[in-house]
């Protein structure tokens, strides 16, 4: 934010190309380095030993699965729990937006529910039930639950007064008015909500799994940490980052597709 | 222009007031206002400031209840929002979510019109704004002139009776302004409507009314009534523009 | 103060209601074995009784709560104080940006939980580990913030101050940190509420004490109105942490949202 702001646009990408690998180096320096000696080193593997049991990883099993299969695991579960909270959530938000009954119905219920964090579920989920799936599923539901109906529930309501008029002039019923008006209102909020919870629901997998499981990435840390297998732990920690990325950046593209007529800040 | 009076206003609104509440303040935006409007008649509403003129509007439209007297359609006491009236706002209203083309439609695919009559009408409105090629586009690309005119093209597209402008060019710049008056002008020798026009601005008054009328501010108010009689399409520096400019300018007290 | 009052009204009502529910659900038609869903009457009980009672798990609520809460503001506070002006520097020096933004993209995609395991490697099982992950993702997100807040600085307001021939320095503290404001708060509330959270998911994994530990030790006895019990209290102390810091919002960023 200082002077040299103006620069050449070609100049300042491969000025920050350069830099951000120059980073990347310094850092695999520092830490290879660190690996190296004394007390930490001894619970710090290198980061070529690291890189290399990622990438063996893929070819040999953790436990008794390759990566690409944990990976898978963690993936199904987050998006079978995410999957229901959608199906939950966006019709109850969309209900208590559109119909005064439905708010004074469900409101109580879910201003209860609202408060309460993501993790704290665990417990009450396994005793409800069990150790396996369906506790997980049922973890995941609620964490992305909130966000989702909350984010739905405000597009619709918010939906702009001006327009709703203009529809109501051109002779729109009050049905036409939800379809046509208010549903796609809602949707560039909808997809605000699906990405906040998406990367609320990520980390109740990786708790999940890391509570009670036999397979999946959060296994994978889990695992390694019992063992003291540190260069598990980060490569399972590498693996969860990635994939996280991976989905939220392709949960950005589809709303960029879906949501391309959106006026931001008009 | 034919002053019959024995034919019916197709817009009366008789003493209408209206107050908002507010926390124990009330403000009266409307004061008494009575007002009629000719069919094909086009009618200028003229008023400094932000207070009535869109309250007024909403009013006639059906969007708002007035809190005293009563407004008439067609003969009819206005209750609700009437397809039989067309509304162009000056922030265009149009919806994002739909191309030129679908928002132009919406009107008649309310009324489940047939997909092909429907789009043969809208194209036409599309050809007559001066749009032809855009259909496709999305708001978000267009200028807004262009938004504008897709605007009074949905308006047009549902067959009202009357047109309601709230300042619709309000948000343009100068250049654009005068294009658009230009636009409507032509639009409406063509496709002859009751038209209602709100503006703060004398020269477009001048420039497209048959009838002004003159409204105070806060509360709102007829202030005075003036007659355009000036030829089509008139020019601005015209010595009648010129007087009537004057005159509009002294009732507002602009000049002395 | 009309409205307030009615929401108030609204939210004691639909809270009534719910507990109405439960109560009918509960002790009166018995859909549920006690076991899965014990009366709301028996987890009041159990929560009063559980301020002053040690069992089952070795500690009352009182030791359990200053327990986590010492944890969640200890490693907060931390990540804050470092976080913020971090996030402020890498937004506001080209240099800086461009050498730590690569790194820091790195590890951001990381959720907090999954650092447990490999802080719980480095310090052991006690409270360091716990703090350290609190801290890692109280700094991350507060970095993020600050720098998004910095980089939202107003062109027009850096021109204006340069004008009044203001030194880089003076504008960064007289022009983008208050701007920047809003977004900093954001990043804060975030990592409370992240930081709260994460820290009940480290309690259960490997604690002897604190709320997380409490509902997880509740589990494994069984004890459901126990762990009920304890989600009502960390999600009250998470509204109150919540409320507190939009008490401080609001004193310090004043009439901010004038645009």
């Amino acid at each position: 934010m200082n002077r040299k702001k103006k620069r050449s646009f070609a100049g300042s990408r491969t000025e920050a190309l350069v830099y951000g690998i120059l980073s990347l180096v310094i850092l695999l320096a520092v830490w290879h380095l660190v690996s190296l000696g004394g007390r930490i080193g001894k619970f710090f593997p290198s980061p070529f030993l690291v890189i290399r049991d990622f990438a063996n990883a893929f070819v040999h099993a953790i436990g008794r699965n390759t990566m690409l299969e944990h990976i898978f695991f963690s993936l199904r579960r987050v998006l079978v729990g995410f999957g229901l909270g959608v199906v939950v959530g966006i019709p109850l938000g969309l209900v208590m937006a559109c119909s005064k009954a439905g708010r004074a119905f469900f409101m109580p219920l879910f201003s209860i529910v609202r408060p309460i964090p993501g993790l704290a579920w665990i417990p009450l989920a396994i005793l409800w039930f069990g150790l396996g799936e369906q506790s997980k599923y049922f973890l995941i539901c609620m964490t992305a639950l909130v966000g989702i109906t909350m984010q739905t529930f405000f597009g619709a309501l918010y939906a702009d007064p001006v327009l709703i008029g203009a529809a109501r002039m051109l002779g729109a019923g009050k049905f036409q008015l939800f379809v046509h008006i208010i549903l796609p209102s809602a949707i560039p909020n909808i997809f605000a909500g699906l990405q906040g919870s998406f990367a609320g629901a990520w980390c109740a997998v990786i708790a999940a799994e890391m509570i009670r499981s036999d397979e999946g990435t959060g296994w994978i840390i889990f695992n390694g940490m019992n063992y003291a297998n540190t260069a598990q732990v980060i490569v399972g920690m590498v693996a969860i980052g990635l994939v996280g990325l991976i989905a939220s950046t392709l949960l950005k593209a589809l709303e960029r597709r879906l949501c391309a007529w959106n006026i931001q800040g008009k | 222009m034919e002053h019959s009076g024995k034919v019916a206003p197709i817009i009366e609104c008789r003493n209408v007031s209206k107050t908002f509440k507010n926390k124990g303040n009330s403000l009266e935006v409307l004061q008494n206002l009575s007002l009629s409007v000719r069919e094909n008649e086009f009618v200028v509403l003229l008023g400094p400031g932000q207070c009535g003129k869109t309250t007024l509007m909403n009013i006639i439209a059906g969007l708002e209840p007035a809190t005293s007297g009563e407004v008439f359609f067609q003969g009819e006491r206005v209750a609700k929002p009437n397809p039989k009236l067309g509304m162009v706002y000056q922030t265009t209203a149009l919806f994002p979510w739909l191309s030129v083309m679908k928002n132009v439609d919406f009107g008649p695919r309310m009324r489940h019109m047939p997909r092909k009559e429907r789009r043969e009408k809208a194209q036409h409105f599309i050809d007559l704004v001066g749009l032809t090629g855009f259909e496709k586009a999305y708001p978000i690309k267009l200028s807004g002139g262009m938004r504008q005119r897709v605007g009074i093209a949905r308006a047009y597209c549902n067959d009202p009776a009357v047109l309601l402008m709230d300042e619709p060019f309000g948000h343009l710049d100068a250049q654009t302004r005068y294009s658009m008056q230009d636009a409507i002008e032509r639009i409406w020798s063509r496709e002859k409507r009751t038209v209602v026009f709100i503006t703060n601005n004398i020269e477009e008054a001048i420039f497209l009314a048959d009838r002004i009328v003159l409204l105070t501010n806060c509360p709102t108010n007829v202030k005075k009534e003036i007659l355009v009689d000036l030829p089509r399409p008139r020019d601005y520096v015209s010595r009648g523009f010129l007087k009537i400019r004057e005159d509009i300018s002294k009732i507002f007290e602009i000049t002395k | 103060m009309k409205k307030r009052a009615k929401y108030l009204l609204l939210s004691l009502f639909s809270l009534g209601l719910f507990i109405f529910a439960w109560y009918l659900v509960t002790d009166i038609l018995h859909t549920f074995p006690a076991q899965a869903l014990p009366s709301p009457t028996k987890v009041v009980l159990t929560l009063v009784k559980k301020f002053t009672k040690k069992a089952p798990d070795g500690g009352t609520l009182f030791q359990h709560i200053w327990a986590s809460l010492k944890l969640a503001l200890y490693g907060f506070s931390l990540g804050a104080v470092i976080g913020i002006p971090v996030g402020i520097l890498m937004a506001w020096y080209r240099k800086a940006d461009l050498l730590v933004t690569p790194i820091f993209h790195f590890l951001r995609p990381i959720p907090p939980i999954a650092w447990i395991p490999l802080m719980l490697v480095f310090f052991g099982i006690g409270q360091t580990a716990k703090a350290a992950v609190i801290f890692v993702s109280t700094v991350t997100n507060c970095i993020l913030n600050s720098y998004i807040g910095i980089k939202q600085t107003k062109d027009v307001h850096v021109w204006v101050a340069r004008t009044f021939g203001a030194s880089n320095g003076r504008i960064l503290f007289k022009v983008a940190i208050p701007s920047a404001l809003p977004m900093v708060f954001a990043g804060l509330s975030l990592s409370m509420n992240l930081a709260w959270m994460s820290l009940v998911a480290a309690e259960m994994l490997a604690a002897d004490k604190g709320l997380g530990y409490m509902i997880q030790y509740a589990r494994m006895m069984a004890r459901v109105d126990l762990v009920i019990a304890g989600m009502v209290m960390i999600t009250i102390i998470g509204a109150i942490l919540n409320r507190i810091l939009s008490a401080v919002e609001h004193a310090v960023v004043k009439g901010r949202h004038m645009q």
